[in-house]
């Protein structure tokens, strides 16, 4: 399973504007919904906010990765926001995020590639150079290559 | 060079574990740190830290917002942060974890040490099993061998008059060590399969006792029962709506009933057949020797203590009663009497090799061997019988021959130190009694020397 099977292009919106973390959970979860990866995207959203409650998911540098394990996913999605205006998203470093990973997991899971994969991310997202690309991509191809690499 | 080790988790185990672990990665490698990094993510356990890196490290990074098993790392320098720190700041950890004081390597040897101890006393499944039976089983045999010895308090032959207190009191100690080997065969085949073991446990036992197979009878019961119905728990698979009936029904009915059926077919024809040829072996030895058959009647007494071989020989003893002749009687009397009177001093003399739980059970030996009743060994053999059988069979013998050398004849089948005072019950009271000594002494030495030290003790030594 490559990252891009997860992440479909129909997930990707670059320079939206939103005024909130639940409008920007919103907008990525109905991308989501179009491709069919959520069948139930008011149960998947509970299972994100409660996340979001555990814990904020805003991870510092302008990034946050939203995500929930729901029986309203179907199958392992990936949506990503670039927002052209910053929102706040009570991150550890306290600063306001532009950049938006929403994660869908089904409730039963048979197997792990794809935890795997955004077990990679994750790590990605630590590296400056990476976060960098996130930022300067015009298009999303360009986004494509940055997260292949 | 200080070498560091990281554990990072987080409630999703998806995201902030690895993030965690690059920032430290990337933090150890900017400073030039040797450290590894286990993500408990998820996916499960990567990059596994040994237990010989524990070992080398200075100091491990907890950077975890679950719980995990921290017993690994006792000894060691530990710092706990969540996770989020780790991602925030870790360089800073890293700093911190190596500016702390260089702990001495003794305590973390020390500590693995104790935990390979405990982890050796959990390994011996078998022995664990074996003494949650008989830790059920000891209040049972102190009940009931109890209350048979007061019944005698009204005369030997009090209980059996019916309807007197001796023969209620006589009544209800026969209850009790009745349900003895059910509950032994019970509470081994519970601790092998929780809660579904105790059926097929408890009827296996009964089925024991049913047969002639006595408590060793019972210790195959249980085991059997236990990992039969274990069986049937993990690899009987039924539709997820029927899931339900299977702790009630369907490993019950089909671990009790496999049980029963090799109770009764592959323990119960051979007991039977051992008892038969037994029997006919003590018939053709009437002529021989007599301190010959002291001896052998002796053993008998005490290999399985109230399974078949013990049976046949008390049996046969009685039955010579009928035709006069009473010596072997004593013989078997005595040999009944010194396993749990042997015990009783073994527990005093070694209370190292005794748990707490048996050196109280030690006590009521005692009054269950003056009483003739061998039964109280049995939670002592048991739980150890390769061991204990083996000292009880020579004291036993030991006893046997040498009342049948002094000549100690017995009139009565039972009563135990309570008969010696009754006027011509026994004949050569003291030679009898000395018997009945020196059998118990030899026993108590013999169960010192073969048996180990118990886990309490050995505990208790290591912490010293």
């Amino acid at each position: 399973m490559q990252l891009s099977e997860i992440l479909q292009k129909d997930h990707v919106l670059l320079d939206i504007n939103v005024d909130s973390l639940e409008s920007c959970l919103d907008k990525l979860t109905e991308t989501m919904v179009e491709t069919g990866v959520v069948v139930d995207s008011d149960v998947y959203k509970q299972a994100v906010l409660k996340r979001e409650q555990e814990g904020s998911t805003g991870i510092g540098f302008g990034v946050a990765i939203p995500h929930g394990k729901s029986s309203g996913v179907k199958e392992p999605g990936l949506a990503f926001a670039r927002l052209s205006e910053e929102i706040d998203w009570n991150s550890l470093d306290g600063k306001p995020v532009t950049s938006v990973f929403l994660i869908a997991i089904p409730e039963e899971q048979a197997g792990n590639e794809h935890l795997q994969i955004l077990s990679q991310l994750s790590r990605k997202l630590m590296h400056e150079d990476f976060r960098n690309k996130l930022q300067e991509a015009t298009t999303s191809d360009e986004l494509f290559e940055a997260l292949e690499q | 060079m200080k070498k560091l080790l990281a554990i990072t988790a987080c409630p999703t185990g998806i995201a902030h574990t690895f993030m965690a672990a690059e920032a430290l990665d990337q933090a150890a490698k900017k400073k030039e740190v040797d450290m590894k990094v286990e993500t408990q993510g998820s996916v499960g356990t990567e990059n596994e830290i040994t237990d010989a890196e524990v070992a080398e490290a200075h100091a491990i990074i907890l950077a975890i917002d679950t719980n995990i098993d921290e017993s690994r790392f006792a000894g060691k320098n530990i710092i706990r942060v969540a996770v989020g720190e780790a991602i925030k700041d870790a360089e800073g950890l890293i700093d911190r974890a190596l500016a702390m004081e260089e702990k001495s390597s003794d305590d973390y040897v020390e500590q693995a040490e104790q935990r390979k101890k405990e982890k050796g006393a959990e390994r011996q499944g078998f022995y664990k099993h074996l003494m949650n039976g008989v830790s059920f089983m000891i209040p049972i045999v102190v009940a009931g061998g109890i209350l048979i010895a007061l019944s005698f308090i009204f005369g030997i032959e009090a209980a059996e008059e019916e309807g007197s207190l001796a023969a209620n009191l006589d009544q209800i100690g026969g209850a009790a060590l009745g349900l003895m080997v059910p509950i032994l065969a019970g509470y081994i085949a519970y601790s092998i399969a929780d809660k579904p073991g105790l059926a097929p446990g408890l009827v296996g036992g009964m089925l024991a006792e049913q047969v002639e197979a006595g408590f060793l009878g019972g210790i195959i019961a249980g085991f059997l029962a236990g990992y039969l119905a274990k069986l049937v728990k993990d690899y009987v698979k039924l539709p997820k709506n029927l899931e339900g009936i299977k702790p009630v029904l369907v490993i019950p009915v089909l671990a009790t009933l496999a049980t029963g059926l090799l109770m009764i077919y592959v323990i119960g024809g051979p007991v039977s057949a051992i008892m038969g040829g037994l029997e006919d072996w003590l018939q053709s030895m009437t002529g021989a020797n007599v301190v010959f058959l002291g001896l052998i009647l002796g053993a008998m007494m005490a290999i399985d203590m109230g399974g078949p071989v013990n049976k046949t020989a008390y049996a046969f003893a009685v039955g010579l009663l009928g035709s006069e002749i009473y010596g072997p009687m004593a013989a078997v009397m005595a040999a009944g009497m010194t396993p749990p009177l042997g015990i009783w001093i073994a527990t005093l003399i070694a209370k190292n090799k005794f748990s707490k739980e048996e050196q109280e059970a030690g006590k009521a030996a005692s009054v269950l061997g003056i009483s003739f009743i061998t039964e109280g060994a049995i939670p002592f053999a048991a739980a150890d019988p390769l061991r204990v059988i083996p000292a009880l069979v020579a004291g036993s013998a030991t006893a046997g021959t040498l009342s049948m050398l002094f000549s100690a004849e017995l009139l009565a089948p039972h009563g135990g130190v309570f008969v010696l005072a009754i006027p011509n019950a026994v004949t050569n009271v003291f030679l009898y009694a000395l018997a009945i000594a020196i059998g118990t002494i030899v026993t108590a030495l013999l169960v010192v020397l073969l048996k180990r030290k118990s886990p309490q003790a050995k505990a208790a030594e290591a912490t010293n």
